[in-house]
């Protein structure tokens, strides 16, 4: 499924880590060349703002850089390793702000502010699938959601909300609410399984 | 409740893989991943999938230096102040990048007699922030405990009570166990409940311990007796002090042999 890169093989992003691990610079560079991209994407969606998303990005990659001993590949790929951790400082900073302010903003406006900075990303070509093509898809993927559905999960994951507190915040049963995260999950996986980041190798 | 226990913990991987659970429900379900290859697969993949979200929000590029202020994080790792060695010192880092911005808002947006409102306001933050990342670090290290090699579960169970449950997790490499129990039943005051061994057919006594009002309870680091065959463990209300025999009838056992 995946599109194979011609040319000498790249190296793989769990040898990437582990070259990081032992003090590599330049393969945490190449890391930032596959993900910075899709890290700001997770830090901007979150926290709303460019500068501040970039904050987040520095922290997240200081932290996997400190940390790189205990990236687990039986767990999952590095990229969504690097995401969670980005997901999670991203958070800690909005928290860290009053973030009952921001939930009544956001709520506003669907996007936090316009469009920041389009183009301007060179994409590591040994990324495997192009971040365009894998943008449509996961595009598609979300609008083969109902729009509940997607509420749902976007709540939990760029609003760090448990499932109850999405309940109470949409005023709708908590069961309803878990079967929506579900299913919508299950729906994104069956889309988009081609479509994984690189997994660790 | 009459779906069985890891049926609906099942149910839990997606939302866990996104981090809607609770954290009472989140502590659930990692005792019951630690003891499921198959919930750990999923939740893997979920984790794959939510690590595609963000693409489909607007298109978002960073600054073009943000590579070079990437890199030169790391550059110097000796001469980084403190040296932060220690993981546990990590969330500090985006605590303090965010208490910096909003201080920074503070000043721009507020009279300074509301400086002072505001700094009170962030204190008690960082409090709780404080409090939270030391309720995170002792779950990181509950979870590394779980994950590590050598680590079986067995459940403990109450004959004709569906509720309570106890998983019994035993590291058989360093004979040590770790206990969590969910719906446990209040107890009389000066009564708790206490772990027994039945080692070579005879109960040795073990810890005691007492549940949280929402009847869960967590044990970490108790010893178990390597010097016999181990074959089940069973839990009774004792005295507080313990007892060296079991005074009651047992209320939850689980077989500890290898099936």
């Amino acid at each position: 499924m995946r599109s194979t890169v011609p040319g000498p093989t790249p190296a793989g992003d769990t040898e990437l880590i582990t070259r990081a691990a032992g003090g590599d610079e330049r393969a945490m560079a190449q890391l930032y060349d596959r993900y910075g991209q899709v890290l700001y994407a997770v830090a901007y969606r979150i926290v709303g703002q460019r500068a501040d998303a970039e904050e987040v990005v520095l922290d997240a990659l200081a932290q996997a850089w400190r940390e790189a001993t205990k990236f687990e590949a039986g767990r999952g790929s590095v990229a969504a390793w690097l995401t969670t951790i980005a997901r999670s400082r991203a958070l800690d900073l909005v928290r860290a702000r009053s973030r009952r302010d921001r939930i009544t903003a956001t709520a506003a406006t669907e996007w936090p502010d316009a469009s920041p900075a389009m183009g301007g990303w060179r994409s590591d070509p040994s990324s495997g699938v192009e971040y365009a093509e894998r943008r449509t898809q996961v595009q598609l993927a979300l609008e083969s959601l109902s729009p509940p559905q997607r509420r749902a999960i976007e709540l939990a994951f760029f609003e760090g909300l448990s499932q109850s507190e999405i309940a109470e915040l949409l005023q709708e049963p908590l069961g309803t609410i878990k079967t929506r995260v579900r299913l919508g999950m299950q729906k994104l996986r069956e889309c988009l399984r081609p479509f994984y980041f690189e997994r660790g190798r | 409740m009459t779906q069985p226990e890891s049926e609906t913990l099942q149910d839990l991987a997606a939302a866990y893989a996104l981090g809607a659970l609770s954290a009472e429900e989140a502590s659930r379900f990692e005792a019951y991943l630690a003891g499921s290859a198959e919930a750990q697969r999923e939740v893997a993949e979920y984790r794959e999938v939510a690590a595609l979200l963000a693409l489909g929000g607007p298109d978002a590029a960073p600054s073009p230096d943000l590579r070079e202020r990437v890199l030169a994080r790391m550059r110097p790792p000796a001469a980084r102040p403190s040296a932060a060695p220690r993981r546990s010192q990590a969330p500090w880092g985006a605590l303090a990048a965010g208490l910096v911005a909003a201080v920074g808002l503070g000043f721009g947006y507020v009279q300074l007699r509301e400086v002072r409102d505001l700094r009170a306001r962030l204190g008690s933050a960082m409090q709780q922030l404080a409090q939270t990342s030391d309720r995170l670090r002792a779950r990181e290290a509950t979870i590394d405990a779980l994950f590590a090699p050598g680590v079986r579960m067995y459940q403990l169970t109450a004959s004709g009570d569906p509720d309570p449950l106890i998983q019994f997790f035993w590291d058989q490499e360093r004979n040590r166990a770790i206990v969590h129990g969910y719906k446990l039943g209040d107890l009389p005051a000066g009564r708790a409940y206490q772990l027994w061994f039945i080692k070579d057919g005879t109960p040795v006594p073990s810890v005691t311990f007492k549940p949280e009002p929402d009847g869960h309870v967590k044990v970490e680091q108790i010893p178990v007796p390597s010097d016999g065959k181990i074959s089940a463990a069973a839990v009774t209300v004792e005295p507080e002090s313990g007892s060296a025999q079991p005074t009651t009838p047992i209320r939850l056992v689980g077989n500890l042999e290898r099936s």
